[in-house]
């Protein structure tokens, strides 16, 4: 299609934002995407020792081969302090082996060659006399896995080669998406709940009522994540003002506090209390244009209130509800600032969770294969919801 | 008789379920203005403050958090990013505003999407991508990259507001610049752009409200250099909570309202302008 | 009159052509000149091609094929910017961020005309339009029709030589769309200009042309002053768009030296020849309403016909008679509501009459 006119200048005017949203934000995603089936580290420190280990059936220790290679590779990696890249995805899937690998690297250096390098690092350490070692070793070797994605979704591959359900003690994944997606629900379906009426009321106010009403969802809407959380903090916590007040009124018994906070009635509260301006302002935007008539023609027509409600109301505001619920929803499904901060132990969601892998137990793989699981649901919604209500419909404020 | 009763209490009972929610909405906010002046360390308040004894009320927390040189190099780090980052996000997001707006654009809704998309993904996953993105590209904990990821974060915000102030825009002031002589450039900058400066100027001040609340990609990315006023909050909700904290917090609640007021101004401005 | 004669037409459309979607044309082989100083409009019913016509003129189209050349040149090259022609829109479109003062001396900053200079055109401007005084006001801060006029003087103030206008009164109520025409017809004459009005309102039109241009599906139907439109429409669009007409379907007999005897409805009736209608042709015979005499008795006019009263209006003026003849029944005839128009009752048979020349035969259907 040539381009030339009104149509070029359109299309060079949008390049400069859509070539720096790609450089600054798709491409980061794709990093981390890549991150969750493509691990290249143990293949590129250790490629001698794999190549060695290629061919070799699985039962009983390897040959010399094998041997020789990762005893010159080790203490290589060792000095070009590449180590630790190859150390944790071994451990992963054998734990103990981060200590065997540091320790033999270190060894090897000062052993004299004896003729058998095999017995070498058996001599260091009995375990590279079993095969699960060397498995472990080898199937970390391999660049392009789906071993991530099956531990995120709390499957595992049996022995026989079977892709199958991990047992139900150790799922750790699907329940927690479980969960996230529960509350996501939990904390739209409350948002509707008090955010309609708010938005009825503000919508059929007079003018000056309503806009004193706009800017008290407005204010909250502006106001800082973190502030809102503090201010959770200090009236959930248990010397804070709610329990204060309880015990000061003699409600609950200095010794019986309750416990709003760093659990999930924390993460569910101020959850809540973030997004209802999400969903008040695309309802009240709907509803304004709603002619008051309409009511009127019902009642005039025989139907009571809550006919009228029902029949002629409510089904012309089914786009702010639409519009109101899913960007909630969206929100809600990938939030990590809330429940991090007051969620406690029983209140973190998968955002969390990926933030756990990144930060504590360094398994990026890991952290990559749920945010793309995590991704792939927050598009899913988005897509939706530009089909169903338009992203250029989409209002600020 | 009875049906009527029944409607007034339904009536009564709706509007003291608003004013429960309305009360939800903004008394937690409300709550900490009062307890940033509290005298003691406390998050609650003391019998002195509900007795309204000037003893129990004091600005030692304000001069805490004055004083204390972490909190206004946060603050600054706060202000350079955020402008630099609201000045790249606005040039950029009115730019593709004003190429979405044309109806010769080819594939606006696909677009669109894309460019809308920082605001919806979930803040986790691009502060993880760009921690392993900027690092590896050698802008790991440098202002560049926060710069470079909070313009990122506020484009969408200014391509919303702007396109909304378009959509007011009528197109034939542009044939009536032509007409009278006005080349491109000068249709632009005498015509359309005094005309949707209220858009931009909400747009920027959205984007500009992003980066100084965002605090997940600064703790991914960011180094100690780089510690914004978000980033500060979050070590002394995490760590050492003192009630600095709820002074900050004031602080953060009038920038807000400011906001909020300055954005409403500005949307009354380009409503008239019409 | 040999000097003139050298000079091209102020503007020509040679062929002129346009679509957006290379499938239906908006303006089809478009042919029109327009003479220096001349009022034309384009008249038709929205969606005929007549906006897209003075929107090619201004620039802000391309024709899809064909030439425009102003002075004899052509254009197509030329970006509207530096076409130097006033264009009035439709709702104004006056900058609400300038104030009055501003939007007029816009063209001529542009131009890069100094301060001083500037002002005093300003000033002339608004004395022409009758708005003295106005030019710290905003747009927003004037009625309707005070916005039109600074839209007009606007398209002035650079002293084009030609003005383009695009439904221009549409936004007013009817008696300051009156109050304005005349305004707008004064100012033409009293510089000179050239204008191109685009209406969809016959009365307008008639009102201020020098010559009309009826439009239709993308194409000239008649271009004449208006009282030929009126007396002599050479079509039947453009018969039933000026004015009102009764068209009346038949057949061509006979033809003989510019009048021709056509059959309708089994009767014979005698009417103007138009165009080159063969005989056997068909044909729509047009006559105007206040042209019918309905009487009692027989013999004054050559078509006479027997017709029923269904329907009278009363109409201030006239009278409206609603008939059953010549094979339809709302034929329409005009009675001047003077002493004595008859007394003619719902039901009445009485005899309608027209004179040849008042009668059309057109050309059935234009393709």
């Amino acid at each position: 299609m040539r381009l030339r006119g009104p149509r070029a200048t359109a299309v060079a005017l949008t390049l400069p934002l859509l070539a720096f949203i790609a450089a600054s934000f798709v491409a980061p995603l794709g990093t981390l995407l890549s991150k969750s089936a493509y691990e290249p580290n143990v293949a590129n420190i250790l490629p001698r020792t794999l190549a060695a280990l290629d061919g070799w059936s699985g039962d009983g220790p390897p040959a010399e081969a094998a041997f020789a290679a990762i005893a010159e590779e080790l203490p290589k990696a060792r000095q070009e302090r590449t180590l630790v890249r190859v150390a944790g995805p071994v451990n992963r899937l054998k734990s103990g082996m981060r200590r065997v690998l540091t320790r033999t690297a270190r060894q090897v250096e000062t052993t004299e060659f004896a003729g058998s390098w095999r017995e070498a690092l058996i001599g260091i350490n009995p375990a590279w006399e079993e095969p699960d070692t060397w498995l472990a070793i080898q199937a970390a070797g391999t660049r392009f896995t789906l071993r991530h994605y099956l531990q995120a979704l709390d499957l595992e591959r049996r022995p026989d080669g079977s892709i199958g359900l991990q047992p139900e003690e150790s799922r750790i994944y699907m329940p927690l998406l479980w969960r996230t997606l529960l509350v996501s629900l939990g904390v739209t379906l409350l948002c509707l709940a008090i955010g309609y009426p708010i938005a009825h009321l503000i919508a059929t106010s007079p003018p000056k009522r309503s806009n004193l009403l706009l800017l008290m969802v407005l204010v909250p809407f502006w106001t800082s994540l973190l502030v809102r959380t503090t201010a959770w903090i200090v009236l959930l916590q248990r010397q804070g003002v709610i329990n204060s007040l309880l015990v000061a009124l003699g409600l609950t018994p200095d010794s019986e506090r309750l416990e709003m906070i760093y659990n999930m009635t924390g993460t569910f509260t101020a959850m809540t209390h973030v997004l209802l301006p999400f969903m008040v302002l695309p309802l009240y935007s709907v509803m304004r244009s709603i002619p008051p008539t309409h009511m009127a023609a019902a009642a005039s027509l025989g139907a009571n209130p809550v006919q009228g409600f029902i029949r002629v109301y409510l089904p012309q505001t089914l786009p702010g509800i639409g519009a109101g619920g899913l960007l909630v929803f969206i929100l809600a499904i990938g939030y990590y600032i809330t429940p991090a901060l007051v969620g406690g132990r029983s209140g973190q969601l998968i955002s969390n969770m990926i933030a756990y892998h990144v930060q504590t137990s360094l398994n990026w793989g890991l952290a990559a294969a749920l945010s793309s699981i995590l991704l792939v649901a927050v598009l899913g919604l988005y897509l939706i919801y530009s089909r169903l209500i338009g992203i250029d419909r989409m209002r600020l404020g | 008789m009875n049906a009527l009763l029944v409607r007034r209490a339904g009536h009564y009972g709706f509007i003291a379920f608003c004013a429960a929610a309305f009360i939800f909405l903004v008394a937690p906010i409300l709550v900490i203005v009062p307890l940033s002046f509290n005298a003691e360390p406390y998050f609650t308040f003391t019998e002195g403050m509900l007795r309204l004894d000037p003893e129990a009320y004091s600005l030692r927390w304000y001069q805490n958090v004055i004083e204390d040189e972490a909190w206004s190099r946060a603050l600054i780090n706060s202000l350079v990013i955020g402008s630099a980052a609201t000045l790249l996000a606005t040039a950029l997001g009115t730019l593709a505003a004003l190429g979405l707006a044309s109806p010769a654009m080819p594939g606006r809704a696909l677009i669109t999407g894309i460019l809308i998309s920082p605001m919806v993904t979930p803040i986790i996953i691009v502060a993880v991508g760009m921690f392993f993105f900027y690092s590896s590209i050698g802008l790991g904990q440098s202002y560049t990259g926060l710069i470079l990821a909070h313009a990122a974060l506020g484009a969408p915000f200014v391509v919303i507001t702007v396109t909304a102030t378009l959509s007011g825009f009528d197109p034939i002031l542009l044939r009536a610049a032509a007409s009278l002589g006005a080349g491109p450039l000068r249709r632009f900058f005498r015509v359309q752009l005094p005309l949707i400066a209220p858009g931009v100027f909400s747009g920027g001040l959205f984007a500009f409200a992003t980066s100084f609340d965002e605090v997940v990609v600064v703790l991914f990315m960011g180094g100690l250099e780089q510690r914004t006023i978000p980033r500060q909050m979050w070590s002394g909700i995490r760590e050492q909570i003192s009630p600095s904290i709820l002074a900050v917090a004031v602080f953060l609640i009038a920038f807000a309202v400011l906001a909020l007021f300055t954005v409403q101004w500005l949307r009354g401005r380009s409503a008239q302008a019409r | 009159m040999n000097g003139k004669k050298i000079l091209p037409p102020h503007i020509e459309y040679i062929s002129v052509r346009k679509t957006y979607d290379r499938s239906n044309w908006v303006v089809r082989d478009l042919d029109l000149h327009v003479q220096r100083g001349e009022f034309l409009t384009l008249l038709g019913p929205s969606g005929s091609g007549k906006t897209t016509c003075l929107m090619m003129l201004a620039g802000f189209e391309a024709p899809s094929a064909g030439e425009i050349r102003i002075n004899g040149a052509p254009v197509g090259g030329l970006p509207p910017d530096k076409r130097g022609i006033g264009v009035v829109f439709q709702n104004y479109a006056l900058f609400p961020h300038m104030t009055v003062g501003g939007n007029l001396a816009f063209p001529l900053e542009v131009r890069g005309m100094a301060a001083p200079e500037r002002q005093e055109r300003v000033e002339r401007a608004l004395a022409l339009v009758r708005m003295e005084g106005f030019g710290d006001r905003r747009p927003g801060q004037l009625s309707g029709g005070q916005q039109q006029r600074i839209a007009i003087a606007r398209a002035l103030v650079f002293e084009p030589e030609l003005v383009l206008m695009d439904e221009p009164l549409g936004a007013l109520d009817r008696r300051l769309r009156e109050e304005l025409q005349y305004e707008i017809r004064r100012i033409q004459r009293q510089l000179g200009v050239t204008v191109v009005y685009v209406t969809h309102d016959q009365q307008e039109a008639m009102a201020m042309s020098d010559r009309v241009a009826v439009f239709q599906a993308g194409r000239i139907e008649q271009v004449a002053a208006p009282e030929v439109l009126y007396e002599e429409p050479q079509r039947a669009f453009v018969a039933s768009f000026i004015g009102e007409n009764n068209l009346l379907p038949g057949r061509v007999l006979s033809i003989n030296r510019g009048v021709c005897a056509v059959e309708v409805d089994g009767r014979q009736i005698e009417a103007a020849h138009v165009g080159d209608l063969p005989v056997g042709a068909d044909t729509l015979v047009a006559i105007r309403p206040e042209r019918v005499t309905i009487s009692h008795e027989a013999g004054r006019f050559a078509n006479e016909h027997e017709a029923t009263v269904e329907d009278i209006s009363f109409l201030g003026d006239h009278l409206r008679v609603r008939l059953s003849v010549c094979g339809t029944s709302s034929f329409i005839a005009k009675i001047p509501n003077i002493v004595g128009h008859g007394g003619i009752l719902p039901g009445d048979l009485v005899r309608v009459g027209w004179a040849t020349l008042d009668c059309r035969a057109l050309e059935a259907e234009s393709k």
